[in-house]
């Protein structure tokens, strides 16, 4: 999984992930990208705050994800229209995700 | 350049992480820069294997290499943040001047987490495929409320079903006589749950005697047997129900306020079968079978059964009936018409006969 090679290099977002199980991780994310495109698994607005609610993720560390996947789908050469509507959907989502306050200058420019 | 020196950069480089241990003492003698990276304990001195590669099976690698062949171990372990799958290959060299464990490992953590992740999407698919299947067994049930088996399987085939022609199907129809003059008014919920209650029992009679109910309309009721798949007893299987249903309701009546007085009429004649409509699908029946057979309802008296001259040549050995003399039938002339009062054989259909 190209996308959790650039997660664990980087200092903001791999500190959330060190001590996952891979195997769950894996499951969720791709049951999670299956649905954002449509696919055969659901995931509601409650249940992703209940999963987040505890890690404490803050806006800097949402964005660096959502720069991360964006990355990680260019370089599979994904269309860029296929791009933008994962991410379009990863974004609105922000509100049920992030759960501490971040630096509120960032989140402005966001 | 000496050969040692080339033989040791050759192992430095490769990919795979490489060590050679000593097999007595499985002190580790040569580790490459990949095995040191995975395996960091290994940079002091002659550390045994068993305890740089947590996992490893040393009874189990001892009596595989014994035999001669290869030991392999899958090891799970963490280089700094990422997880990592290793499999480990463990063989006995030996030499003319060297017996030596050469120890290779390979990094298979991509292809386990592409394992986890084909699992994960098979697992979603499976799933999503028995709620498919769910899903199709309740529009089948559905439908089958609407529709008979073979017409449903015939329009799950081919998108369509033409319509069939019956030479001699036998049509029941059934109406309450009193339910107009019941006050609807005092308990509707009452009264359809009554309603509800008499045509599920008229349901089961008509199953057991291999008919179809066709269709309610408002307290009226409509049943046929040799629609889609005509028997060799149609005609005296429509006169068994038409009784069981009068009984059923003699025998219901006298312990319940309502009394539910019912008027029937069976006939057996030609019909025409379909499906009707495109998105408000019904299968129905129309013809001269049916015809007459909403005829002789109309002409019969509470709780009693009806039947003309046609039907009853055809089955009078096996009924008693009282005559009502001729009838002029509107669009069907005169006809001799009947009470069926009994039949000699009321019993179920073996299971032969269905």
């Amino acid at each position: 999984m190209a996308f959790y090679d650039r997660v664990l290099d980087s200092d903001i977002l791999a500190p959330y992930f060190e001590d996952v199980d891979m195997r769950r991780l894996i499951d969720h994310q791709t049951k999670f990208i299956a649905f954002l495109m449509g696919g055969p698994a659901s995931f509601t607005n409650e249940h992703l705050a209940h999963v987040h609610g505890h890690l404490g993720i803050d806006r800097a560390a949402f964005d660096e994800m959502i720069a991360t996947m964006r990355e990680t789908l260019e370089d599979f050469d994904m269309d860029d229209a296929d791009v933008r509507a994962v991410i379009h959907e990863l974004r609105v989502r922000a509100p049920w995700v992030i759960s501490a306050p971040g630096d509120e200058s960032r989140q402005a420019s966001a | 350049m000496d050969l040692d020196k080339f033989n040791r950069l050759l192992l430095e480089s490769a990919g795979v992480g490489l060590a050679l241990a000593e097999p007595q003492s499985l002190a580790v003698a040569f580790a490459n820069h990949r095995f040191t990276e995975w395996f960091p304990a290994c940079a002091e001195e002659a550390t045994p294997l068993d305890e740089l590669l947590t996992g490893l099976d040393v009874e189990r690698m001892r009596s595989r290499l014994a035999d001669d062949r290869p030991y392999r171990v899958e090891l799970e372990l963490k280089v700094g943040r990422r997880a990592m799958t290793v499999t480990v290959d463990v063989k006995h060299h030996i030499g003319d001047e060297t017996d030596l464990l050469v120890v290779e490992c390979q990094n298979i953590t991509k292809l386990k987490e592409l394992e986890y992740m084909v699992e994960s999407y098979s697992k979603m698919v499976e799933r999503q495929n028995r709620d498919l299947a769910k899903e199709k067994e309740r529009v089948e049930k559905l439908l089958l409320n609407i529709m008979p088996r073979t017409i449903y399987e015939e329009w799950k085939e081919f998108g369509v079903t033409a319509p069939q022609r019956f030479d001699d199907a036998a049509i029941l129809m059934l109406d309450f006589v009193s339910s107009t003059e019941m006050d609807i008014a005092r308990d509707p919920p009452a009264l359809v749950a009554e309603l509800n209650d008499i045509f599920t029992s008229f349901d089961r009679i008509v199953e057991q005697f291999g008919g179809e109910r066709l269709k309610t309309m408002g307290d009226a009721y409509m049943a046929v047997c040799g629609v889609p798949e005509p028997g060799p007893d149609d005609a005296r299987n429509i006169a068994r129900i038409a009784l069981r249903m009068v009984r059923y309701l003699e025998r219901r009546n006298p312990a319940q306020a309502n009394q539910w007085v019912c008027r029937i009429g069976i006939n057996a004649g030609p019909v025409v079968g379909s499906i009707i409509g495109v998105q408000k699908y019904v299968y129905d029946i129309f013809g001269p079978g049916v015809g007459l057979a909403a005829r002789l309802e109309a002409l019969s008296n509470p709780m009693e059964i009806t039947l003309a001259e046609d039907l009853y040549e055809r089955i009078r050995d096996d009924v008693t009936v009282r005559s009502l003399g001729e009838c002029d039938i509107k669009g069907f002339g005169r006809k001799k018409v009947y009470t069926l009062e009994g039949m000699t054989d009321l019993a179920l259909p073996r299971h032969d006969d269905w």
